[in-house]
């Protein structure tokens, strides 16, 4: 019997047509939208993001992406949160995935707090009795007790990020996406997001998480791996990985 | 795919958060199209010797009715976009926010009905048995905005302009459609006949309203209206599962 798996992609490339922007103009050419459907594929410049990407993540396993600009880190990520389907090859996940990428974005400014978190809440599929349960700690957490009634456009960029970390990190899911570890705020609210965010990842079953910083990887993650342009470089441990990336990176090209 | 309940209630946040801005509230989604019914019967009571009796309401239930049609396919064409902090979060998906959207308008249009009912009551309109259909073409032209908006959603994704195309097109269906106008004595039959015959919003909106003023649905009327809604589903899921995996793509 092998191991459980939590995640195992099969040999995934995704590719995108490219789009000049007249490309997205029906007026310019009506029958355009004729010549795309059966001819997108052979006419148009095809991008290819992700090429050959094979991984697995077992249970308590963090993975580190490390890798320059551009190099695909924030699309494996979405790929692994479902929200890109590989064109070729298979994403397998084992459970409930949840990816943290810009989770102030998409609230209602116009909303109040507590309204919000009934959104946010349904959003990410919770039941209205399970939200109303989970009030009170995002509350205590987030230290918003007196702002909660004003509309979210009236909150600080920090109390928005408070607000919107306490709810995203109530329950873990099995497999944790993260695009850039959550840290930053105001200094006296810092120990406490931190303490919350490693509580959430220790949570968690597993983590692959995308960053620049080498401290923190170092810190969080157990296996690494290095993409360049879209393709896996380098695999193993986060060390093995990091000393790849740092070799290479001197190098130009 | 979330639960149908928690779909409804994301709806009605959308409605009841988008007219908490003004001062008045949702009292200034019922002054729009009052004022639009009182200025028009008043003007078409002065050039036309038809009753108010009978054009007011043909007028309210019409407009109220085309607010639904054109809310439907208007937003449709920018669905996704609206929403792409939903999608690029993961979560939801495209059916999920297609839902949403459909719900608030449908929200939207149910409480327009205050103004019907006022109508009803002001001329002292009677309802019988038969009314209870418009309840069913009501179900029918909801369950078309869902595979209305999906469909539009994604081509709207891909092609920035649809935007503008699709309201050009609704402005003139507006007019083709006989909301401000009465149809001639013999319907489909008479000087009007084509606006009726191959229009396929006369069709929906009739579905609605002529239960509403006691007047016959057409065979055509039932023909067109199934015609269009299995084809539309058939179409869409094909489409769907064609290119639902590029619209994260296209946003």
């Amino acid at each position: 019997m092998s191991r459980r798996c939590l995640i195992k992609v099969d040999k995934c490339s995704l590719s995108v047509p490219v789009f000049q922007p007249e490309d997205q103009q029906l007026m310019t050419n009506p029958l355009r939208f004729i010549s795309d459907l059966y001819l997108s594929r052979t006419r148009r410049g095809i991008v290819n993001l992700l090429e050959d990407i094979s991984l697995e993540l077992h249970p308590g396993e963090r993975l580190g992406v490390i890798g320059p600009n551009g190099a695909g880190k924030s699309t494996l990520l979405r790929l692994l949160a479902g929200i890109y389907v590989p064109t070729t090859g298979r994403v397998g996940i084992q459970g409930s995935v949840k990816g943290l990428f810009d989770i102030s974005l998409g609230m209602n400014p116009e909303a109040t707090g507590l309204e919000n978190i009934y959104i946010r809440g349904l959003q990410m599929g919770y039941t209205l009795k399970k939200i109303q349960k989970m009030i009170p700690e995002i509350l205590e957490f987030s230290e918003l007790e007196d702002a909660i009634e004003r509309p979210l456009n009236t909150f600080s960029t920090g109390m928005h990020l408070r607000l919107a970390v306490a709810v995203s990190t109530i329950t873990a899911p099995d497999v944790l996406l993260l695009d850039e570890w959550i840290g930053t705020g105001d200094s006296g609210f810092r120990d406490k997001l931190q303490e919350r965010m490693h509580k959430f990842v220790d949570e968690s079953g597993g983590l692959v998480i995308a960053s620049h910083n080498t401290s923190l990887m170092r810190s969080l993650c157990t296996h690494g791996v290095v993409l360049a342009s879209g393709r896996i470089v380098f695999q193993g441990s986060l060390e093995e990985a990091l000393d790849y990336y740092q070799q290479e990176a001197v190098v130009p090209g | 795919m979330n639960k149908p309940g928690s779909l409804i209630y994301l709806a009605y946040f959308d409605f009841a958060v988008q007219y908490r801005k003004t001062m008045i509230g949702p009292v200034w989604v019922l002054m729009g199209p009052t004022l639009f019914i009182v200025t028009l019967g008043l003007l078409f009571g002065e050039v036309s010797n038809v009753s108010s009796e009978v054009f007011i309401p043909h007028l309210t239930i019409g407009l109220i009715t085309w607010t639904l049609i054109s809310g439907f396919v208007t937003d449709s064409t920018t669905v996704f976009q609206r929403n792409r902090a939903q999608i690029m979060q993961g979560g939801m998906t495209l059916p999920d926010i297609v839902a949403v959207d459909v719900i608030r308008t449908t929200l939207h249009f149910l409480h327009q009905i205050i103004i019907v009912i006022a109508v009803f009551v002001i001329y002292d309109l009677e309802l019988e048995l038969y009314s209870l259909l418009s309840i069913a073409g009501l179900f029918v032209l909801v369950i078309n905005g869902v595979w209305l908006t999906l469909f539009f959603g994604i081509i709207g994704a891909r092609y920035r302009d649809l935007t503008e195309v699709v309201s050009a097109i609704m402005r003139i269906a507006f007019l083709a459609t006989p909301i401000i106008w009465l149809p001639a004595e013999r319907g489909a039959g008479g000087i009007m006949g084509a606006f009726l015959t191959f229009n396929p919003f006369y069709h929906f909106l009739d579905a609605v309203r002529a239960p509403l003023l006691g007047h016959e649905i057409t065979m055509m009327t039932v023909a067109v209206i199934g015609g269009i809604t299995v084809s539309g589903i058939l179409i869409t899921v094909i489409f769907y599962r064609r290119l639902y995996f590029r619209v994260p793509l296209w946003i």
